[in-house]
């Protein structure tokens, strides 16, 4: 098995983690989730540093590693534990099944994509490409189809996490500062949504999406 | 053409899967009897139950056809082509023609249309609606099944079980990701039709679950149940066979055969071993909502397909 199948291997793991991310009832379970998909991600730059011998890849795991395994699921898990709304209930606008189903639509539609795409260092990396760009969408989805405001942090961090591969299988060798860049720049953003939806539980009791139609304090 | 020493091993192995097969049932009964913290029956106690229903009269109701009375033959029957087909303790199949697995999925949707056939047949109304019961918990893991194993045998390049065995064992497949996938929806699929809660339990005949028992007696009723435990182990060994094939005999010499015969028995335990406090730990989901179990694992395995087309 060769470094880029691990690669392409792995990055078939992401997605498998995000739909966990996407269907776990309560947001801990999420926050766990999605620390274990930023592993996999980590996993995913280590084994596309080992073959293309980017160092900067490297430093980038490990800063991954710090934000994105520990720091960004530690804040949500603290955070959110705490929020709770009981007559929320799951709050999926459709089964966890269809959900399944459409990621699996949606991985088909972005190979077809990615398929035409005739970049040179994207040649070998294609399914992960793919992957990455999938990744994206399932994010957006996630944001769509679940009225818990909570889980659309999450779906956020989806889209945050597919954009980040999308970077690193295309542009191995970016210097650091663009990784610091997007690393504080996702730290900040759950920071403020966590805060966010702390405050909007405090004034309308309630993380309903659909309920958040009045301006109120 | 199998040589006379595959034919033999299939035999031997089928024989002996029908013999095992109430001690399964009595082992689950036993590990139901620990979790609810009860003494219970012994593991032989199935064995005790066929002795004294083989001995007792066999009763047809009057409105019953010549489908009720076949089944308790052809279902054993049915199972026990399978279980010469399936890789059980070597890595190929005995028979290499019955182990295909479109053969083995329609071979297990006979031995089930004729199960639920003979509820139908039996007159009683109330056999009747555990008939469609059963043929709609068909209807709803056969797709499941069905995709899963397509996937596993594109990856492997052939459907026969013993192939895709192999290609598992030697870690060949082309795609990690596609295969677990494929696995898990698989395993899914196998312990739905294991008739264990959530979904079924297979030993309540006197509710709808097995309403097709319902008229049975005596000696047909003891192979009804016998046939009914030889499925569970089956379709737990079709599982191992396909995607759990490792430390299976590669030859046909005896000490292999014994290796890999103890390693099957071991793999067996622990999976229902597992299975065990899975079933006993849950609680029965309401039948209307199982479509939603299994349209998830649908998802899974279209998700393993999806991996296999992307190359991942």
């Amino acid at each position: 098995m060769s470094g880029f199948h691990l690669v392409n291997g792995l990055s078939g793991l992401l997605i498998v983690t995000s739909l966990l991310v996407i269907t776990a009832r309560r947001p801990f379970n999420s926050a766990v989730f999605y620390a274990s998909q930023s592993f996999v991600l980590v996993l995913v730059f280590l084994a596309l540093a080992g073959v293309t011998g980017s160092h900067e890849l490297y430093t980038w795991s490990a800063t991954a590693l710090v934000t994105k395994v520990i720091l960004v699921p530690v804040i949500m898990a603290r955070v959110f534990g705490k929020l709770d709304d009981p007559k929320l209930g799951s709050g999926e606008r459709i089964s966890p099944a269809l959900s399944v189903i459409l990621a699996a639509v949606v991985v088909v539609l972005c190979f077809v994509v990615v398929s035409g795409v005739n970049l040179r260092t994207a040649e070998a990396v294609k399914p992960a490409l793919a992957i990455s760009l999938a990744h994206f969408f399932l994010g957006l989805a996630c944001i769509v189809t679940q009225r818990n405001i909570l889980k659309q942090v999450f779906g956020y961090c989806l889209m945050e996490n597919g954009s980040h591969l999308t970077l690193a299988l295309l542009a191995a060798n970016a210097p650091e500062l663009v990784e610091v860049g997007i690393a504080t720049d996702a730290i900040f953003a759950v920071v403020v949504m966590a805060v966010l939806g702390t405050q909007i539980h405090r004034t309308l009791a309630t993380l309903d999406a659909d309920q958040l139609t009045t301006l109120k304090g | 053409m199998p040589s006379l020493s595959h034919f033999a091993l299939a035999v031997v192995q089928a024989v002996l899967l029908l013999a095992a097969a109430p001690l399964l049932s009595g082992f689950m009964r036993v590990v139901r009897a620990k979790m609810h913290t009860r003494r219970g029956p012994g593991v032989l106690q199935d064995y005790r139950d066929l002795i004294k229903l083989m001995k007792r009269q066999d009763v047809h109701p009057p409105a019953s056809g010549f489908v009720f009375r076949l089944m308790p033959v052809i279902m054993p029957a049915t199972l026990l082509v399978v279980a010469m087909g399936t890789p059980v303790i070597t890595r190929f199949a005995p028979i290499d023609a019955l182990g295909d697995l479109i053969t083995t999925i329609y071979l297990f949707a006979l031995a089930r249309f004729f199960f639920a056939l003979s509820g139908i047949d039996s007159g009683s109304s109330f056999a009747g609606i555990g008939a469609s019961r059963e043929l709609t918990l068909g209807v709803l893991v056969e797709p499941v099944m069905m995709l899963s194993l397509f996937v596993a045998a594109l990856l492997a390049g052939s459907t026969n079980l013993g192939t895709i065995g192999a290609a598992v064992a030697s870690l060949s497949m082309h795609s990690a990701a596609a295969t677990l996938m494929a696995a898990a929806a698989f395993g899914f699929a196998v312990y739905i039709e294991l008739g264990k809660l959530p979904y079924d339990m297979a030993e309540a005949e006197q509710e709808l679950q097995e309403g097709p028992l319902t008229e049975y007696s005596g000696p047909s009723l003891a192979m009804v149940k016998v046939s009914l435990s030889l499925k569970q182990l089956l379709v737990v060994a079709w599982f191992v066979a396909v995607f759990l094939p490792f430390g299976n005999a590669t030859s046909m010499a005896p000490l292999d055969l014994a290796a890999g015969l103890v390693v099957f028995v071991l793999k067996v335990l622990a999976i229902f071993a597992v299975v065990g406090i899975v079933e006993n730990s849950v609680a029965r989901t309401r039948f209307r909502l199982t479509p939603r179990h299994s349209w998830l694992g649908v998802g899974i395995a279209s998700l393993a397909f999806v991996f296999y087309l992307a190359g991942l």
